[in-house]
């Protein structure tokens, strides 16, 4: 169960990922490049947006477009690394948890960190190319540390939705509705939200802490918040692993044989 | 004979999609996020802005959005399920049945869009009521726009059926969707009104075939004219039938270089 025999797995997952990109090399760049144009297009919608419109409650498009580098990198991150958190649902239902479970490695870790999505690259080779673009030398350390934030309240949301699979059975569709939501919801000027929708964005759907917050603090920080934030991800993280962990004793296994090739 | 063929497979489908209600719910919750999103951000603009934008209030905006999201999202994944088909070869099951692919495709999946589309229309309206209230509409527009929404959705189907086929030779069903997709939220005019384009790309925008799935629709639905309803009817048609067209022969293409090796 050491640190060490951990990061020696994910080297190895690493490096099947890796041998399977180059495997199916057209496939890799088409979907490389096809989800650094699906990230472009809908900028393009937001430069067409802030052209006619040029400032949302104090959000410009400068904003707008650091906003989307954190999005698509904190995105990217969590599908190349931990990108099998979109099967946590259909695993618990169908009860193949098993493999996991039966070996002496932490199991969510495991679960996280076994598959990976090329489509992810795109995002962050689009993430990284905007922020180039668009911060300056002295941003990047705090926007560097707000991605490693961000990635981790994506992951651990997508972990707490995954999770509700234990719960309700088969929750895919749920899970898949909540995450695009989230996806939705942090895609947006955090400006346009007030009131009920601001504190729901900040609690149970964190959207307002993937984006909105470590924007607002990359044009104006302050202590106060940028506490509340790291706060909140350790609090997110936290929970993730206790709902996952309390989830797994209600688990059923399939007692599915099935070979992994 | 053959229209009762093709009807009832519709009705099978919609059956089929009866059944799961539950994720029937969850998209149109979905549908509801996306909603809500957008009454913020233009609630904001016309705050700040005007009254009136490019011949929108905020009543026709919301409702505008309404019908955009109800009418491109309610077909679903339709591009990576004839890309999954053509590229595993199961489309060879489909060559001994006594119909045409694309028509058994189009009848299933128009039952059950027109399914979704009512129902997200329904979650829709219900949160624009709730947020701007509601827009005039004179009676008699009501078949024409419901005729000329059939028609978006139509053209919407042959567009991603011309694209799944494609999949055959571009192997990646799912990257296809993506920039289709893409390419209807914003010069489509699912996003917003083309109207608020700079004007070259306004006057671009609407003369491509995208901006009949879902801006011209929409724009009728909440600004009526009958001109303007006469020109995008007879334009959908064309454009069905041109992509019809695509659709069919690249169809045609693919089937003859299926290879089928025993059972």
């Amino acid at each position: 169960m050491g640190f060490i025999s951990h990061i020696k797995l994910f080297k190895e997952y690493l490096k099947i990922a890796v041998a399977t990109a180059l495997e199916y090399r057209a496939n890799f760049v088409i979907q490389v490049l096809a989800m650094a144009f699906n990230d472009a297009f809908l900028l393009v919608f937001w430069f067409l947006f802030f052209d006619r419109f040029k400032l949302i409650n104090g959000w410009a498009l400068e904003e707008l477009m650091i906003l989307y580098a954190l999005l698509t990198l904190a995105y990217g991150i969590a599908g190349v690394f931990f990108g099998n958190r979109s099967q946590i649902p259909k695993l618990i239902a169908e009860g193949k948890l098993d493999f996991y479970l039966n070996l002496p490695k932490e199991e969510l870790f495991h679960i996280l960190i076994s598959k990976s999505s090329s489509f992810a690259v795109g995002d962050i080779v689009f993430g990284l190319l905007l922020g180039a673009y668009v911060l300056t030398l002295s941003q990047w350390p705090l926007f560097l540390l707000f991605v490693v934030i961000s990635t981790s309240f994506v992951v651990s949301f997508g972990v707490l939705v995954g999770s509700l699979g234990f719960y309700f059975g088969n929750a895919e569709e749920t899970a898949r509705t909540l995450w695009m939501g989230m996806i939705s919801l942090s895609s947006n000027p955090f400006s346009i939200f007030k009131g009920g929708a601001r504190i729901i964005l900040l609690t149970l759907i964190p959207a307002g802490f993937v984006t909105g917050i470590p924007v607002e603090l990359l044009k104006n920080f302050t202590w106060s918040w940028f506490g509340i934030l790291v706060g909140a991800a350790v609090i997110f993280l936290l929970l993730s692993i206790i709902i996952f962990r309390r989830g797994l004793r209600r688990y059923e296994s399939g007692s599915m044989m099935t070979a992994r090739i | 004979m053959e229209l009762a063929k093709y009807s009832a497979l519709a009705r099978i489908s919609i059956g089929n999609n009866l059944v799961y209600v539950k994720d029937f719910f969850m998209s149109s919750l979905f549908i509801g996020i996306i909603l809500f999103i957008f009454i913020q951000l233009w609630t904001v603009v016309y705050g700040t802005e005007a009254e009136v934008i490019e011949g929108f209030t905020l009543g026709m905006m919301i409702w505008y959005l309404v019908l955009t999201e109800s009418i491109v999202t309610s077909p679903g994944r339709l591009i990576e399920d004839i890309g999954a088909e053509v590229q595993s070869g199961t489309i060879a099951q489909h060559l001994l049945k006594p119909y045409h692919y694309l028509l058994f495709k189009y009848v299933t999946t128009m039952g059950s869009t027109v399914l979704r589309f009512v129902m997200t229309f329904i979650i829709g309206a219900l949160l624009a009521f709730f947020f701007v209230g509601g827009i005039k509409v004179t009676l008699w527009s009501v078949p024409i726009i419901i005729l000329s929404l059939f028609l978006a959705l139509t053209l919407h189907y042959a567009f991603m059926a011309a694209i799944g086929v494609m999949a055959f030779w571009l192997e990646d069903a799912e990257s296809l969707y993506l920039l289709y997709q893409k390419t209807i939220f914003v010069f489509g005019g699912m996003f917003m009104p083309l109207d608020i384009f700079p004007a070259w790309l306004e006057s671009v925008s609407k003369a491509l075939p995208f901006s009949y799935v879902a801006y011209y629709p929409a724009h009728l639905a909440v600004r009526f004219d009958v001109n303007e309803a006469i020109s995008v009817v007879g334009m959908q048609i064309v454009w069905i039938s041109v992509l019809s067209v695509i659709a069919w022969a690249l169809y045609r293409f693919c089937v003859k270089r299926i290879t089928i090796n025993g059972g």
